[in-house]
């Protein structure tokens, strides 16, 4: 028996690779049950972990790209519906604007706000129409809410406009219901205010203050603000009559220049 | 048991580069033949039983998706490891661009007698776009592994670099 334990031993290498390609004989036999078993647990064990691996990481690669493209969508999305708000509210801007007459003898000249100056409030706001579309210094300019001032200066393509919040405005301008007169100013300490009323007079708060057409710059009837606060001092001839102008000159864009038809 | 653990692992590298890494690594129709390396690795650093019974799992596991193809993967790999286990014998692969010269030189070989058997009507066509291209891929491969097993590059070189 030693003589087989030896030739074993000696020719182990010869087996070993036997033995290998005999198995490989078995399974090159492609179609049999053998390969398909053998096969079976290759994928199980070998490849099966590293295919979920795979398809987990390509799953998550395709999720962030979809994640990425809604969220460009989202974008997109919002900014169209902002966009589509903003022309919403110029619509209705423009829809108040359509049923608002001009006073007798003047035309509307519709006019762009480029830009404006003023420290708390704007006092003076360039807009997009100048001496081609016929604009000249004085001309009273408003919008859908109100008076809002007048032309000081004119360029061929642009014209400045001196707000009534500028300190150096002053309106001619009388009580809507009592029919008396007054000057319309506006100072950064009191806010806008209407003077020279005598304390006899029956303003009181709530009252329409509207141009008188006195002065020669601003036609009558042109809404400025309303009264919020009026007090009669013993010792002093006026009253100090407060106004909150219906404009609000710190969101104003679309402007309307008055016009005179000829 | 704990002998077969790293080759157990190397089995599951081979599982990983096929079904992951081979894809990610594919240089213009090249790709790293990562079986036919470990296996010719393995010839030159373990025995000769080792290297055959592991290029015979190797050869398994690589065609493990076409089980008709599976005997003659093993068989060719087995061969493989045999061979280069007797070169390794023969020749003097203290230089280390003679161990990369054997490898690439199995790896070229591999992936000729792997075209045999998956696709022999496309062979010529095949033959430099993929056995040959795939042998100089995987000799750079091989040549970087073994400058850093030999440690002529360190991480720390490397990092001195920049």
């Amino acid at each position: 028996m030693g003589w087989i334990s030896n030739s074993i031993t000696r020719q182990r290498r010869t087996l070993h690779f036997g033995a290998v390609i005999l198995l490989s004989g078995i399974l090159a036999i492609g179609g049999t049950p053998i390969n398909r078993y053998v096969s079976q647990v290759v994928f199980t064990g070998f490849y099966y972990p590293f295919f979920k691996i795979r398809n987990s990481v390509e799953e998550l690669y395709q999720v962030s790209q979809e994640n990425y493209r809604l969220r460009q969508s989202l974008v997109e999305a919002s900014v169209t519906i902002s966009m589509n708000e903003e022309t919403r509210r110029e619509n209705d801007r423009f829809r108040s604007v359509l049923l608002y007459d001009p006073p007798p003898g003047y035309t509307l000249l519709p006019a762009k706000v480029i830009s404006v100056y003023g420290n708390r409030l704007p006092i003076l706001a360039t807009i997009n129409r100048g001496a081609h579309d016929s604009v000249v210094v004085d001309q009273p300019v408003i919008n859908q809410e109100g008076l809002i001032g007048r032309v000081v200066t004119v360029t061929p393509d642009y014209a400045t406009v001196q707000l009534l919040t500028h300190p150096a405005n002053r309106v001619a301008a009388r009580v809507g219901e009592s029919r008396e007169m007054g000057i319309v100013k506006y100072s950064a300490d009191e806010g806008m205010t209407l003077d020279n009323l005598p304390v006899q007079s029956t303003i009181a708060a709530g009252d329409l203050i509207i141009s008188s057409g006195l002065g020669g710059i601003y036609p009558a009837g042109l809404i400025v603000g309303t009264v919020i606060e009026v007090t009669r001092p013993e010792d002093e001839p006026f009253c100090r009559v407060h106004i909150r102008p219906l404009a609000n000159f710190n969101s104003i864009e679309e402007l309307f220049i008055l016009k005179v038809v000829n | 048991m704990t002998r077969l653990i790293p080759y157990l692992l190397y089995l599951l590298l081979v599982g990983l580069h096929q079904v992951i890494l081979k894809d990610v690594t594919m240089i213009y129709n090249a790709t790293i033949n990562l079986p036919a390396f470990l296996v010719l690795a393995i010839a030159i650093y373990k025995s000769e039983t080792s290297s055959i019974w592991f290029g015979f799992l190797v050869g398994v596991v690589m065609a493990g998706g076409m089980h008709y193809r599976i005997g003659w993967h093993a068989l060719i790999l087995a061969s493989l490891a045999l061979a280069a286990f007797h070169y390794r014998q023969r020749l003097n692969l203290d230089s280390m661009y003679s161990r990369v010269m054997l490898i690439s030189g199995g790896v070229f070989v591999h992936n000729i007698l792997s075209l045999v058997v998956n696709q022999p009507d496309a062979f010529i066509y095949q033959l430099w776009s993929n056995a040959l291209l795939g042998a100089v891929y995987t000799a750079l491969v091989v040549w970087v592994f073994f400058l850093f097993k030999d440690g002529k590059i360190t991480f720390q070189k490397f990092k001195a670099i920049f």
